[in-house]
C-alpha cells in the first residue's frame, strides 16, 4: 500500500498542513508575535534581555552610512558571523574563523579583504539574501565554536537541533544531517538524513532517508544508532524557556552546541514544519492531546517554569 | 466553537440564499439547468458616439440587410432625449439641442432563417461599366486577362485575381494599387477589376457573427455572383468565405452612418452569441414582469459589459479549483493564483500549443536567468532584466514560427510579461535553493492546475451554470469557505505519512 488511510494517519496523532496552518498556528501564534521569531534581531534582543543562551551579538548595520564605521569596528573582532536578520534558507551568511593583518579568513579557508566584507554588508541591506528583496539590517553576531561531539555524523557543516515546543512543553526533537545527495542541504525531501531524537533522554529514536529507516550515515558510514545529544536537559531547558519571552504557542527551536558554552540558541521558527514526526515516527497530536489533558486538569502554578515543563515532559512521554 | 457555529451558520446562510434564488429561477422564471443547443441568437450592440456642435442633432444609421440565412431585427435603443423612428431602411435619431459628447446604443438580434427560405441581397447589383482610362485601362486588360485561362467558375477567376492584386508583385498590379485611393479603397478597385472582367460583384460591409466580438469594426468584403450563386470574397486573403454566418450591414453606395450637426463620428459593433434562445425569451418576459432578480442582474448590462462578466464569472471556478487542488489534494504551485492567469491565456490559445508555449518560454527564461545569477544583482534590475529577455523570446518565438509555418508561436504574446517573468524568477530561486526536482515538481504543478481550470472553464454546462445562474457563486463561496476551515489531511499526505504507519 502507498496510501495510508487517514482514519489511521488521525489515530496515530498525525498532524497535516491543514491541521498545522488552521489549529496549531493559527490558535496559537497570534500573527503579531511572528517577527520575534522571524527577525533574528529582535529574537536575538530578547533572548539576550532574558538571559538565555545565543551567541551574543556584536553589533548591527541599520543603514548604508554605517558600512564606513564597520572596518574600524572589526578591529576589535577576530572571529565572527554577519547574516542578514530577515535572511531565508542560510543565505547571506558569512562565517570569519580569524584574521592575519588585513585578511580575513572564511570558514572554508578562503581569504576575503575588507572591501569583500563591507560589500557583502552593503548587499545584505538592500535585499539581496532577504525574502521578497526588502531592505534588510546586517547583524554581526559572535561565532559558535562548535563542539566536536557531532563530528562525522554530517557530510557538510555542523547539525543543529530542532525541538519543537508547544505552549512550553518540549513534544518532538530532531537533528538533520546533510548528504552528498542532498548537496550538503539539510531539506528531508531532497534526501538528508532525518534523526528522531527521544525528548526525555536526547538518544537517537531512529533515523530515517526518504521515509526509509537507515542504520549508517550514507556518506560517512558513521553509526547512527548511537547519536545522542549531550546535557540533554540544557537543551530542552532552553527550549521550553522561549515560549514564556515570545508567547508562541507552536514554537521550532533551533539549538548548536558550542564546545566551551554548551547549547546556544540559533534562532526560532513560528511555523514549524511537519517533518519531524517522519524522523522520530512519532505523531504530534498525540503529545499535544496529552498536554491539553493535563492543562484542562489541573491548570495551575506548577508549570509556571521551564523546569517543571520539562520534568514534566521527561515523565510523561 | 463559537466560531465553528459562526462559520457553520454563514456556510448555511449563502448555499441556501445561492440554492434558493436558483432554483426560483428555475421553477417561477424557467430558466434551464442545462444549456439547449435549439438554435442561436446573436446579439449585435452597436454604439454611435460623436461630438455634438450645440445644434439641432440628426443621426441616421444603414440597418442590416437580411440575407438567405440570416434575418436581423431592431430591439432596443438607447439613446437619452432622442427621437427615434425607422425609414426606408434607416434608423433616425434626431434631438433638437445637443452638445458635447453623445453616446447611442442600438441593439439589433439577428436569427438564422429556415434554409428553405430564399431571400437574396437587397438591392440589384450595380451593372455600370467601370472607368478606367489611358494606362490604367492597359493594366487593368492586362490583369484580368492573364488569370482568365483554365479558370472554369466566376469564384475561381474572382480568386485569381483579387491574388494576382493583393501579391501585387506584377507591374500593373502596382499601378493600379496607386489607384485605390480614388475610387474609395482597395476593395473598391478589386470590385471595379471584378466587374472590368465580367464578373459581377459587389462590396458590401458587415460582420461575421460565429464568435463573441468587442467594439469591432465593419470590413468590406465583396460579393460575386457564381452563376445564380452568391459568394463571399475577402479581399484582403483572397479566400471565399461562409456567407451565412456573415450579417451585411451596408452595401453598395450605401452609407452606414451620417450624422448632421456633429463631428468625430465613430460607430462600433459587439456581438454576443446565445446558445440558448429560449433563455433570452424568457428575460425578455421577466423584465417585462419586472422580475427583481432579472431586472437588476447582468442581463439590464450592455452587451459588450456582459461579455466581459461571462469571462469573469468563471474566474471564481478557477480560485475554487485551485483551493480544492491545495487545500484537499496538496498540489504545490508557483505563485497561488498563477494557474488561473494561465488557464485564462489557455483559453485564447488552445490547450496544447499554450502548453508548449508556456514550456519554451520559461525555460529558455531559465537558462538566461541562471546567467544573471552569477552576476549578483539586486532583486528590482534582476527581474527587470529578466523581463527584457522575456520580451526578446516572445520577438524570437513569434519570428521563428513565422518563417516555419507554425501560426500557434504567435499566440506567445497572449501570456503576461511581467507575470512569467517572476514565474522565471521565483523558478530559478527554488532551483538554486531546493535543486531542479522541486522546480518540475512545483511547474508540473502549475500546468496541471492550469488545464484543468482551462478544461472546466471551456465546459460548456459550467459555462452555462455561471451565465444563467450567477448566484452560484454564493454557493461556490460556501464551499471555499467550508475548505478554508478544514483541517483534515490532504491527499498528497495520505502518501507523505504513509511509511509513519508501516509495519
Amino acid at each position: 500500500m502507498f496510501i495510508a488511510s487517514p482514519f489511521r494517519l488521525r489515530k496515530s496523532g498525525i498532524v497535516g498542513m491543514n491541521q498545522r496552518n488552521v489549529v496549531l498556528i493559527a490558535q496559537n501564534n497570534p500573527r503579531r508575535l511572528y517577527p520575534l521569531a522571524d527577525n533574528k534581531l529582535k529574537t536575538k534582543e530578547l533572548l539576550e534581555k532574558a538571559g538565555i543562551a545565543t551567541p551574543s551579538l556584536l553589533g548591527s548595520i541599520h543603514s548604508q552610512a554605517h558600512i564606513r564605521e564597520l572596518e574600524s569596528f572589526l578591529s576589535h573582532h577576530n572571529a565572527f558571523v554577519m547574516k542578514p536578520a530577515k535572511g531565508s534558507g542560510g543565505k547571506g551568511i558569512l562565517v570569519i574563523k580569524k584574521r592575519t593583518g588585513k585578511q580575513f579568513i572564511k570558514s572554508s579557508g578562503s581569504i576575503i579583504t575588507s572591501t569583500d566584507i563591507k560589500r557583502h554588508a552593503s548587499n545584505t541591506l538592500s535585499g539581496l539574501f532577504s525574502l521578497g528583496g526588502n531592505n534588510d539590517v546586517v547583524m554581526l553576531e559572535e561565532m559558535v565554536n562548535f563542539s566536536d561531539h557531532f563530528d562525522g555524523y554530517s557530510y557538510q557543516g555542523i547539525p543543529d537541533i530542532r525541538i519543537i515546543v508547544y505552549k512550553g512543553f518540549p513534544i518532538l526533537a530532531m537533528t538533520r544531517l546533510s548528504t552528498k545527495v542532498s548537496d550538503g542541504k539539510a531539506n528531508l525531501h531532497q534526501g538528508a538524513v532525518g534523526v528522531g531524537i527521544d525528548i526525555t533522554s536526547g538518544d537517537s529514536l531512529r533515523a530515517i532517508q526518504y521515509g526509509r529507516p537507515v542504520l549508517n550515515h550514507p556518506d560517512t558510514g558513521k553509526d547512527l544508532t548511537g547519536f545522542s545529544v549531550p546535557e540533554w536537559n540544557r537543551f530542552t531547558e532552553l527550549a521550553s524557556r522561549c515560549y514564556e519571552i515570545t508567547g508562541l504557542g507552536y514554537l521550532g527551536v533551533d539549538i548548536v552546541l558550542d564546545a566551551e558554552k554548551g547549547p546556544q540558541i540559533l534562532e526560532l521558527n513560528a511555523r514549524p514544519g511537519l517533518a519531524i514526526q517522519i524522523a522520530s515516527g512519532v505523531g504530534l497530536q498525540s503529545r499535544i492531546d496529552r498536554i491539553e489533558k493535563v492543562l484542562e486538569t489541573n491548570a495551575g502554578p506548577q508549570f509556571e517554569t521551564a523546569l517543571e515543563r520539562c520534568a514534566f515532559t521527561a515523565s510523561e512521554f | 466553537m463559537k466560531n465553528n457555529i459562526q462559520l457553520a451558520l454563514i456556510v448555511l446562510l449563502l448555499a441556501s440564499a445561492g440554492f434558493g434564488a436558483a432554483i426560483y429561477k428555475n421553477q417561477m422564471l424557467g430558466f434551464s439547468f442545462i444549456p439547449e443547443k435549439k438554435d442561436t441568437v446573436w446579439t449585435i450592440e452597436t454604439k454611435i458616439t460623436f461630438k455634438a456642435d450645440g445644434g439641432p442633432v440628426s443621426v441616421s444609421l444603414n440597418l442590416p440587410s437580411n440575407s438567405k440565412e440570416l434575418c436581423a431585427v431592431s430591439v432596443s435603443n438607447i439613446s437619452p432625449g432622442y427621437e427615434s423612428r425607422i425609414k426606408n431602411g434607416r434608423f433616425t435619431w434626431k434631438k433638437d439641442n445637443a452638445k458635447g459628447l453623445q453616446e447611442i446604443f442600438y441593439s439589433t438580434k439577428v436569427f438564422r432563417k429556415n434554409r428553405s427560405d430564399s431571400t437574396t441581397l437587397a438591392g440589384p447589383f450595380k451593372t455600370v461599366e467601370p472607368l478606367f482610362e489611358g494606362a490604367l485601362k492597359a493594366a487593368a486588360t492586362n490583369i484580368t486577362k492573364t488569370t482568365a485561362p483554365g479558370l472554369t467558375t466566376a469564384t475561381e477567376s474572382a480568386v485569381a485575381l483579387l491574388k494576382k492584386l493583393t501579391h501585387n508583385n506584377g507591374g500593373e498590379a502596382a499601378l493600379l494599387m496607386a489607384n485605390a485611393k480614388d475610387r474609395g479603397g482597395a476593395v473598391y478597385l478589386a470590385r471595379d477589376l471584378l466587374l472590368f472582367s465580367g464578373i459581377q460583384a459587389q462590396v458590401v460591409k458587415g460582420l461575421f457573427i460565429d464568435s463573441d466580438r468587442h467594439n469591432k469594426k465593419l470590413d468590406g468584403y465583396i460579393v460575386i455572383m457564381d452563376r445564380d450563386n452568391q459568394v463571399l470574397l475577402n479581399p484582403r486573403t483572397s479566400t471565399p468565405e461562409k456567407l451565412d454566418i456573415f450579417l451585411i450591414w451596408q452595401q453598395g453606395d450605401e452609407s452606414l452612418l451620417e450624422v448632421t450637426g456633429g463631428s468625430g463620428s465613430e460607430i462600433s459593433f459587439s456581438t454576443l452569441a446565445e446558445i440558448v434562445p429560449s433563455r433570452k425569451s424568457i428575460i425578455a418576459n421577466a423584465k417585462r414582469e419586472k422580475a427583481m432578480l432579472v431586472d437588476f442582474s447582468i442581463y439590464s448590462l450592455p452587451v459588450s459589459a456582459q461579455n466581459t462578466f461571462k469571462l469573469l464569472l468563471l474566474i471564481p471556478i478557477g480560485a475554487f479549483i485551485i483551493v480544492v487542488l491545495r487545500n484537499l489534494v496538496g498540489i504545490t504551485t508557483t505563485g497561488t493564483f498563477m494557474p488561473v492567469l494561465i488557464a485564462l491565456v489557455f483559453l485564447h490559445t488552445k490547450l496544447l500549443p499554450g502548453v508548449t508555449l508556456f514550456v519554451i518560454v520559461v525555460s529558455l527564461g531559465l537558462v538566461v536567468r541562471s546567467y544573471l545569477s552569477h552576476l549578483n544583482l539586486l532583486l528590482v534590475p534582476r527581474i527587470s532584466a529578466v523581463l527584457v529577455f522575456v520580451i526578446i523570446i516572445y520577438v524570437a518565438i513569434s519570428v521563428i514560427s513565422i518563417k516555419t509555418g507554425f501560426k500557434q508561436g504567435l499566440q506567445v504574446t497572449f501570456f503576461p510579461m511581467i507575470i512569467i517573468s517572476w514565474t522565471i524568477e521565483r523558478m530559478s530561486i527554488i532551483w538554486e535553493e531546493e535543486g531542479p526536482r522541486d522546480v518540475f515538481i512545483q511547474s508540473g504543478g502549475t500546468l496541471f492546475a492550469a488545464t484543468i481550470i482551462c478544461m472546466a472553464m471551456e465546459n460548456k454546462y459550467i459555462g452555462h451554470l455561471t451565465y444563467s445562474f450567477p448566484e452560484l457563486l454564493l454557493v461556490v463561496l460556501a464551499v471555499i469557505i467550508l475548505i478554508g476551515s478544514y483541517s483534515g489531511f490532504r491527499l498528497t499526505e495520505l502518501r507523505r505519512f504513509e511509511p509513519m504507519i508501516r509495519k
